[in-house]
């Protein structure tokens, strides 16, 4: 919202130097954020007005012109290439140190001396385009002609064009909760407030105007009948009549510029004028046109009404509007039917004020996808005793833009709300231990008093105070003790409360292991086994759905989305692992990330099943499984690293469609319950995302069901005080042997004395048969009690070789 | 023949001195003890002596052949010293050859703050608390004091969840609405207070969505963390203090904390908060925009109906709320102008931290 200091200083005593920086400094640290602070005569400093005294030829450029050019207090040379250039003409002269834009364009330049085609220049004759005004009227190579204003030679033009205001810009969020805040008026008794400079609170008596344009107390008034009082709280309206529509004077017309509104006609711009001025919106309509007098009523099913703007609105029956016998005449509180509108030809208006329930504007603005200045002012909760005011003041500018016209009769009011203050009990300990400084409650007095709260002292130790809301804060705004003590402390100034820290008792916090372990599996994963940790979003498109070969049943979707991409809420963390590897592969031979992030699956029940779960992914170029094995490592350390018991491993990944059917692995907990599992990714899903040229391998970890279990408790086991014997042992065996087979043959043998067996070598081809191969193990034999004897040794490999024999295997060869 | 050994084993040390190479120490050892040595000489003369010469001499005889034995050790390591210098020394090995060892992986640098920020605030007694990113509109908006037709759900454009036709999904009660992504961490404020009502100190660090365009400073997703701090007498003096505290040791030099009004349904009075600029300590500056001043959350002391909606008595306890951006504090620590690479996968920008 823009805010022009010259219209605040209606209602607020400000020194006539008021720095607009300043100002809107110390409204942003008490009220509302200031953005901006816009000095309309900042850009036009050094620019005055100059009088063309003669004009010669440039000796070395045609187009050129040498000019003597007076600004009073001297005459300057200046070089101009104005194709309207005339002697004696008034012209904008940017002296050295002023700011202008080259032809209207880039950033502005500060003038210096220059020497132009060979002869010295003492500032330029501008085009408005170049001091950032716009004159329709200029040619292209024109200069802006003045003589029309008849200045004085050297007065700064901003004085000439009026260009004295200063805008600030307020940040709307900031005015969110303050109806109160919408117009000037508003903001100027804020300023008076923070600034302790007076209020001057606005003055509208129609009677005193000259004879015949006062309300008179009989005559035509509007026919308002109001269907849904709770909807529309307040009407107001008058009929004025001798209306001669037409431009805006100048005052109001620049008044309405400098804060941003565009310029229609008098009527119209008034309504704006006071909407802006005070904050209600308003609406005018042709009397000529409503048929009747005035409905409010909610519209009716498959009512169509086409607004101001020439577009075409279907209304329903939660919409409330403004009728005529026939037909909608306004959308309420949001905008009226272009049907009605002011024109031309216009000599009789009716003028609106009203109070309309905030959150039932707010409601059609948002179904009809039409949002207005109105539409931000009553979705605020207006005061409904603004409107009384607001129709009134509207009258009396009209009144006095328009001599000739008449107010017909009385104003209709039509209400139903509850006219009784609001009152608030404060106590003023409270205040002070919230606010954490030591306030006096004579200084909250005061700051509530300057804020036109009435306070009322209670009880003698403990001061309570009951303070009555004025009406322009009691719609919603403020409503409580804490509303009070907010009012309090920002007054008092948010720069005066002290830091400190709390007395608190030292207590240990919940603790959080989830999150905890969460920090120490990155450090695992990245620091531990070398991966690369990335953020995804936690949806996908119906595209990933398929192209992982997910079911969708088990997807939540999202009704409203910003891409194909993002409509499914995801339930695995591959798909969109494997998009980062379709980006990295541009860059990298070997990839090896991983992402720890929520799933959330569909389960039939009001909340989804949330998971935490760890997925990572290896890629390398080429055709080989040997990172199934890598994968299936980072699954057994996280094991190790989070001391998780009893798990086991069963062979295929089940519920993970994109994983190759036969290459995956499942770790499963004492319940059979899987917690991860390790696979290379299915053909088909590498191919669906362009990746078969590489092998790819990933592991999923259900964290949140790893940290359900108990982790195993630790315990010291003696180191052995007898020496092992080791001894390798080659067997040869059919090509689809699993090493877990031949490995638990050799354990179960002597459970006693072998106390570790470690697979060391697979080898296929030479000197082996096509169907077989061979495996090398180390054996550990170890006692606790004796130290073992070569006998025992042997007899502990002959079991061996029978065992391996009776399974079908030849042993190759033995090593001590 | 005492005096023959001195004379003998001044002679030999004189000489050893003097070797100018290994060859010649080796040589002059021969030379005394060697096979046919001075020094062998006289100790195989020592048969002839009598019993008590022998008890005199003997000793003398073996101190000697020690001291001439250890001389002559002495050199030649010294010799076999400079040799190896030499030899070690003429060996060319490349040391700017880059290492073989296996590389780091790397943390996101989400991930790196969020911890730092958690260690900080856990060490002032903190809990760090998680609640679900799917929530009910009831968490994420009504109980948070945010009604539905309120304009602040404006401020907050939100993904919802599509809805389904059994009766789970309809609006009912207190999980009622329909479900949302968490447009804040907020919600976790008041399940928390449900959990383990007052007193309560806690943050929430979290992933929160919005339903808005995503261009290099706005994403549709990214990092908050919410701080909550419930007790009797608990004041805005407070806030200050402990935002200070944690900014200065997060920063790791002094920072000053400023408050300016601002609007949040869920608290009241309701605040922005800003810290001095860390580039210029709050004199001004491009980064600043001149303003010495960094804006940095919005914060408040929890609105009565928040505590009352978490079933705690606001006339017996009271406290404060905030929340900031994890994702613009991490952007604002690294200088990071594009907040989609934090979320992009792309491992040359995490290969970075």
């Amino acid at each position: 919202m823009l805010v022009s200091l010259n219209w605040l200083k209606d209602f607020v005593n400000l020194p006539a130097d008021t720095d607009g920086k300043t100002l809107g400094d110390l409204l942003t640290l008490k009220t509302a954020e200031v953005d901006n602070v816009i000095d309309e005569g900042e850009s036009l400093k050094n620019i005055v007005i100059g009088q063309v005294m003669e004009i010669q030829k440039h000796p070395n450029a045609d187009k050129l012109k040498l000019t003597k050019t007076s600004i009073g207090k001297e005459t300057l040379q200046i070089v101009c290439g104005g194709e309207n250039l005339k002697e004696g003409m008034y012209v904008a002269v940017a002296c050295l140190g002023a700011k202008v834009k080259w032809h209207g364009e880039g950033e502005p330049v500060v003038m210096e001396k220059a020497v132009i085609r060979g002869v010295e220049s003492y500032g330029m004759i501008c085009a408005s385009v170049e001091i950032g005004l716009n004159n329709p009227n200029e040619g292209p190579h024109d200069i802006l002609d003045l003589s029309a204003l008849k200045p004085e030679v050297g007065t700064p033009i901003k004085d000439v064009l009026h260009k004295d205001d200063i805008i600030l810009e307020f940040d709307n969020k900031s005015l969110t909760h303050r109806p109160d805040l919408w117009g000037h008026i508003g903001i100027a008794r804020e300023i008076a407030a923070i600034t302790n400079n007076k209020f001057k609170p606005l003055k509208v008596d129609i009677k005193t105007l000259p004879t015949g344009r006062q309300v008179p107390e009989a005559g035509e008034s509007v026919d308002v009948k109001v269907k849904n009082k709770e909807l529309c709280p307040r009407y107001c309206g008058l009929i004025i009549n001798n209306i001669k529509v037409g431009p805006s004077p100048d005052w109001l017309a620049k008044r309405l510029r400098a804060t941003g509104h565009g310029i229609h006609n008098n009527i119209v711009d008034v309504t704006n004028y006071i909407m802006t001025e005070l904050g209600q919106p308003l609406h005018a309509f042709d009397k000529a046109l409503i048929k009747d007098g005035i409905i409010v009523r909610p519209a009716k099913k498959n009512e169509k009404i086409r607004t101001l703007d020439s577009k075409e609105y279907n209304l329903d029956e939660t919409m409330l509007v403004i009728a005529d016998r026939e037909k909608p005449v306004a959308v309420a509180g949001i905008m009226g039917g272009e049907h009605s509108g002011i024109n031309e030809s216009t000599t009789s208006i009716i003028l609106e004020s009203a109070n309309f329930k905030a959150s039932s504007v707010r409601k059609t603005s948002v179904k009809l996808g039409l949002r207005t200045d109105s539409v931000q002012r009553f979705e605020k909760a207006l005061d409904p005793l603004l409107a009384e005011e607001a129709i009134k003041r509207a009258a009396e500018i009209i009144l006095k833009i328009c001599p000739e016209a008449s107010i017909a009769g009385p104003i209709t009011d039509v209400q139903k709300f509850n006219k009784k203050p609001v009152k608030v009990t404060m106590d003023t300990q409270k205040a002070k231990s919230k606010i954490g400084a030591d306030i006096s409650t004579q200084e909250m007095k005061k700051i509530l008093e300057s804020l036109e709260f009435k306070v009322t002292e209670k009880g003698r130790k403990t001061k309570t105070f009951v303070v009555q809301i004025p009406s322009f804060r009691a719609t919603k705004d403020v409503l409580s003790e804490d509303d009070l003590i907010e009012e309090i402390a920002r007054i008092y100034g948010y720069e005066n409360i002290a830091p400190s820290l709390p007395h608190l008792p030292a207590k240990l916090p919940l603790e959080n292991t989830e999150r905890t372990k969460k920090h120490r599996a990155r450090e695992l994963f990245s620091y531990g086994l070398g991966f690369d940790e990335v953020y995804n979003y936690s949806f996908y498109g119906l595209t990933d759905v398929k192209k992982s070969l997910l079911t969708e049943s088990h997807h939540l979707k999202l009704q409203n989305s910003l891409s194909e991409e993002q409509t499914h809420m995801r339930t695995s963390l591959v798909p969109n692992l494997l998009k980062n590897l379709q980006e990295n592969v541009k860059y990298f031979n070997e990839v090896r990330l991983y992402e720890i992030g929520h799933t959330y699956l569909e389960i039939g029940e009001y909340f989804p099943l949330e998971e935490k779960k760890i997925c990572g992914i290896i890629l390398t170029k080429g055709k080989s499984d040997k990172i199934f094995y890598e994968a299936k490592g980072c699954v057994e350390s996280f094991i190790q690293k989070f001391d998780l018991s009893n798990i086991s491993q069963a062979s295929c990944a089940k519920n993970t469609p994109y994983a190759h059917p036969v290459k995956s692995l499942t770790f499963l907990d004492h319940n059979g319950k899987s917690l991860a599992t390790c696979f290379m990714l299915h053909p088909t899903v590498q191919k669906n995302y362009d990746l078969d040229k590489y092998s790819i391998a990933l592991f999923e970890i259900n964290f949140t069901e790893a940290l359900k279990l108990e982790p195993s408790k630790k315990s010291y086991k003696h180191l052995p005080k007898f020496p092992s014997i080791t001894f390798d042992i080659s067997v040869m065996v059919d090509k689809n042997t699993e090493v877990k087979k031949i490995e638990t043959a050799i354990k179960n043998t002597e459970k006693e004395l072998i106390s570790n067996v470690k697979l060391f070598d697979i080898y296929e081809g030479e000197n082996i048969e096509p169907d077989k191969k061979a495996m090398a193990f180390k054996i550990t034999l170890q006692s606790q009690d004796r130290t073992l004897t070569d006998t025992e040794m042997s007899e502990a490999q002959a079991k061996i070789f029978a065992s391996l024999k009776s399974l079908g295997g030849t042993i190759r060869g033995m090593n001590k | 023949m005492q005096e023959t050994l001195k004379k003998l084993q001044q002679e030999a040390i004189t000489a050893i001195g003097k070797a100018d190479s290994l060859e010649r120490v080796k040589e002059i050892e021969v030379e005394y003890l060697g096979r046919n040595g001075h020094l062998t000489f006289i100790l195989r003369g020592m048969k002839d002596l009598s019993d008590e010469e022998k008890r005199v001499i003997g000793p003398l005889c073996n101190e000697t052949k020690k001291t001439l034995e250890d001389a002559f050790a002495k050199k030649i390591k010294e010799f076999e010293d400079e040799q190896l210098a030499k030899e070690l020394s003429k060996e060319f090995f490349d040391t700017t050859i880059p290492s073989t060892a296996r590389p780091l992986g790397h943390i996101h640098p989400l991930s790196q703050v969020q911890e730092e920020v958690e260690r900080i605030f856990s060490q002032m007694g903190f809990t760090v608390a998680d609640g679900p990113e799917i929530e009910s509109e009831y968490y994420n908006f009504e109980g948070l004091n945010i009604p539905k037709d309120h304009p602040a759900r404006d401020m907050q454009d939100t993904f919802f969840i599509q809805e389904k036709d059994d009766e789970k999904h309809l609006p009912a009660g207190q999980a009622g609405g329909k479900m949302v992504l968490r447009t804040q961490t907020s919600p976790v404020q008041l399940r928390s207070m449900e959990k383990y009502g007052a007193p309560l100190r806690l943050i929430v660090p979290g992933r929160v969505f919005r339903f808005e365009a995503t261009d290099a400073s706005h994403d549709s997703m990214f990092y908050q963390v919410e701080g909550l701090l419930i007790d009797k007498d608990i004041s805005l003096s407070h806030l200050k203090g402990v935002m200070a505290e944690f900014l200065t040791r997060l920063f790791g030099k002094p920072v000053k904390v400023r408050f300016r009004p601002g609007y949040f349904p869920f608290v009241e009075p309701g605040l922005e908060v800003d810290f001095s600029c860390l580039l210029c300590e709050g004199k001004g500056c491009r980064v600043c925009k001149h303003s010495g001043w960094m804006e940095f959350m919005g914060a408040g002391m929890v609105h009565a109906n928040v505590l009352k909606a978490g079933g705690i008595d606001p006339k017996e306890y009271q406290g404060w709320a905030f929340g900031f951006g994890l994702t613009r504090l991490v952007m604002m620590r690294y200088g990071i102008d594009d907040i989609r690479l934090l979320t992009n996968g792309d491992l040359r920008f995490i290969k970075q931290f």
